[in-house]
């Protein structure tokens, strides 16, 4: 019995120790790194990293109102994000009810997802093109032309529509994890509702957004960590511009790292960003805890 | 001496005996090596070393050349067991991004490119190449040390030039102008010219939705109309360079001047420098302001070429002469990471002066070796008969003090020229920010 007990103790002390060793390595470690770094003023290249305590805390709050003004932008594309999520959780919804070619409408919304970031980046960038644009000669041909704006360049417009490229590219995988997480309530309970007199609405907020309650955190999740860390679709589209009117918090932090070789501020941020991620979360948490309560 | 002469003949007899075992064409390379003085370096090392040099870069045009040339097959004549293990980059960009990163590690190659603004960051990592054949025979190493020491040798003369379709600027009616009012005036007359009837058209293909194409205008212009090609530096000692009187302020003042005539077309901030390049092609740009990189490019585009021409950016001085900008490009240099170092400077040795005169016939830019003569190319050599009165300013990206300042207040003068171009713009707000940002950072850094 003892030997049986040693056996699986050590199988399990086995089977944790390579997932936690390679968890300090790859995130523990490069975590109390980069912010320890934070409370440094290294350039990314010397061997000595000056401790500078919080200065870089109090420039970060006091001297750069370009990162703030990117942080705005994040928010931005949060919001788009948000306003899509009903309409997700409406199409996977209706993707749920028995009617053929849900499969295709499944995949085809999925692409978006699966296709490279960069490249799909390109691809946007041409399409709102101000000279021979794609997205300017649809408005034409449909008779909207006054509705031509200048889509990457003019600071009012440019972060709605980043933001909705962004959106466009994540809707699919949102409405895949909604309809999957629908697919698995049991059809007895919706059954049952039905012969109980339940309509649509009824069904929808008291049986279906409370069993899928986990996925539709993970979905706000998803997009709140998204939307305040996104880079590449601002970075290949404008480059953040002009100026940093389509900076994201990301973009800026990274070119403080490499183009300003600010290390230790741009750390500072990186810690800034993480703590911003999770009070978020938390907060979405307590506000979707006490919705689905209700 | 002995020892020298008795270097000098082993050097001699291994490069014959590698010669014998290469094809007669590379008897000669071998040879020449050897008698081109780079015999101490070479002299040290065993010819049968086993090593791989790493070499990066992103000169995308080079890579086919290095091909087209067997770069790796020749270097192996002298070496045969030396691989070369060459690290392409997409661009400037990515490439001192992952140059930085590598630093910190301490990976970098054994061999990399610089640029003369990242002298500051990258020179503690550089070996000294004064002793090398290579320095003393290239025309801007010398005057192109880092604290005194040669730290990359230049293999490019970079020089931009405002490439331009006659036809077009004959049916419009302009001709080369010869001051910067003059120029001014043809972008109008072009944009108006045209414009009239196709909207996307641009006087100027700028691209600056990236922003980086904006350096001609942007960079060079407060060293170009002051004739000072150390510009930044005398910038970094000012504690408001952006105030009346100063040149940078008269610079960017006549670039705004230009830029809010709307030379650049409609939408200048939506479009890329790809993008650009495409539409000018096309005919649908009449000007573009580029280096013998995007001559390259416009040259393997395969469009024709007749009506193609150039001439300097007329950025006129107070005595009506045009400055022209001229700096040492793709700087190569040895890195304190090397393994092998002595190899690394072997190979450099090889480089500028056995394979470098076939390479640079292969390249737009001028030659900066004066053991490899070239004739300018034929779409450059359009600004000198264009434009006599011209006289060139060596220029050279910040130092120290310059780089350190930048930093500390972010100054990004490309995206100041992008921010131009956006509506409402402010030029006077914009130069007391500016001042103000950079007088703080001044006192920031103890630099009153």
């Amino acid at each position: 019995m003892k030997s049986i007990r040693k056996s699986r103790n050590r199988f399990i002390v086995l089977s944790l120790a390579i997932p936690v060793i390679l968890l300090l390595m790859f995130v523990v470690y490069p975590s109390v790194d980069l912010v320890a770094m934070s409370f440094t003023s290294w350039d990314g290249i010397s061997p000595h990293r000056d401790f500078v305590g919080v200065g870089n805390y109090v420039d970060m709050f006091t001297k750069s109102p370009d990162l703030w003004l990117s942080l705005r932008n994040n928010f931005i594309y949060l919001a788009v994000h948000m306003v899509m999520i009903p309409i997700e959780l409406s199409i996977a919804v209706m993707l749920n009810t028995k009617f053929k070619g849900t499969g295709l409408v499944k995949t085809i919304a999925f692409l978006p997802f699966i296709i490279n970031g960069v490249g799909m980046s390109y691809a946007f960038s041409y399409f709102f093109s101000p000279v021979n644009g794609a997205f300017n000669d649809i408005l034409t041909s449909l008779g909207l032309s006054s509705w031509i704006q200048s889509w990457l360049s003019d600071p009012k417009v440019v972060n709605f529509v980043l933001a909705s490229v962004s959106a466009w590219r994540f809707s699919g995988y949102h409405i895949v994890l909604f309809s999957t997480g629908l697919t698995s309530i049991p059809t007895e309970v919706m059954e049952a509702a039905r012969i109980d007199g339940a309509n649509a609405w009824q069904q929808l907020w008291r049986i279906q957004l409370p069993s899928i309650w986990l996925v539709f955190s993970f979905v706000m999740f998803d997009c709140i960590r998204g939307t305040l860390q996104c880079f590449d679709i601002p970075f290949i589209m404008t480059n953040g511009g002009p100026g940093y009117a389509s900076s994201t918090f990301t973009l800026y932090t990274i070119d403080t790292a490499f183009k300003y070789n600010s290390f230790g501020m741009a750390a500072t941020m990186a810690v800034a960003i993480m703590v911003i991620v999770i009070l978020v979360y938390l907060f979405q948490n307590v506000v979707l805890k006490k919705v689905f309560r209700q | 001496m002995k020892k020298v002469f008795a270097t000098v003949l082993s050097v001699c007899m291994a490069a014959a005996l590698f010669a014998g075992c290469g094809a007669s064409t590379s008897s000669s390379t071998a040879a020449s090596s050897a008698a081109s003085g780079s015999a101490v370096a070479e002299g040290e090392l065993d010819p049968n070393i086993k090593a791989t040099l790493t070499f990066a870069t992103w000169d995308n045009e080079a890579i086919d050349f290095y091909e087209e040339l067997d770069l790796e097959g020749r270097f192996q004549e002298l070496y045969p067991n030396v691989d070369l293990e060459i690290e392409e980059f997409k661009d400037d960009v990515e490439y001192f991004n992952q140059m930085k990163i590598r630093a910190s590690a301490n990976e970098l190659p054994d061999l990399m490119y610089l640029q003369t603004r990242y002298f500051s960051v990258y020179g503690d990592y550089m070996l000294d190449l004064s002793d090398t054949q290579a320095a003393a025979n290239n025309v801007l190493a010398a005057d192109c040390e880092y604290n005194g020491k040669v730290i990359g040798i230049p293999e490019k003369i970079s020089s931009d030039y405002v490439y331009y379709w006659s036809d077009l600027f004959e049916e419009a009616g302009v001709e080369v102008p010869q001051t910067w009012d003059e120029f001014v005036t043809v972008c109008e007359t072009l944009q108006n010219y045209y414009g009239a009837d196709d909207p996307s058209f641009m006087a100027i293909g700028m691209g600056a939705k990236d922003s980086w194409p904006m350096y001609p205008l942007m960079e060079y212009s407060p060293a170009s109309f002051s004739g000072n090609g150390t510009y930044w530096d005398y910038m970094a000692t000012v504690d408001e360079p952006f105030a009346e009187g100063e040149p940078i302020r008269e610079a960017y003042t006549k670039v705004y001047e230009l830029l809010s005539k709307g030379v650049l077309g409609s939408d200048p901030l939506g479009l890329g420098y790809d993008q650009t390049l495409s539409l000018f092609l096309n005919k649908q740009a009449g000007m573009m302001i580029d280096n013998s990189m995007g001559l390259a490019k416009i040259k393997a585009s395969g469009v024709d070429l007749t009506d193609l021409k150039s001439f300097y950016v007329p950025y006129t001085g107070e005595d009506g002469t045009i400055n022209h900008i001229a700096q040492g490009d793709f700087f190569m240099g040895v890195t304190t990471n090397s393994e092998n170092p002595e190899l690394a400077k072997a190979f450099l040795e090889f480089y500028f002066n056995d394979f470098y005169p076939d390479y640079v016939q292969k390249l737009s830019s001028d030659s900066t070796m004066t053991t490899a003569e070239k004739a300018k190319d034929p779409y450059m050599a359009y600004a000198d008969e264009a434009q006599t009165n011209v006289n060139i300013v060596a220029y050279m990206g910040g130092a120290d003090d310059y780089t350190a300042i930048v930093n500390e207040c972010k100054f990004d003068y490309n995206k100041v020229g992008t921010e131009m171009l956006t509506e409402g713009f402010d030029l006077e707000a914009a130069f007391d920010k500016l001042n103000a940002d950079w007088s703080a950072a001044r006192e920031k850094l103890g630099m009153e």
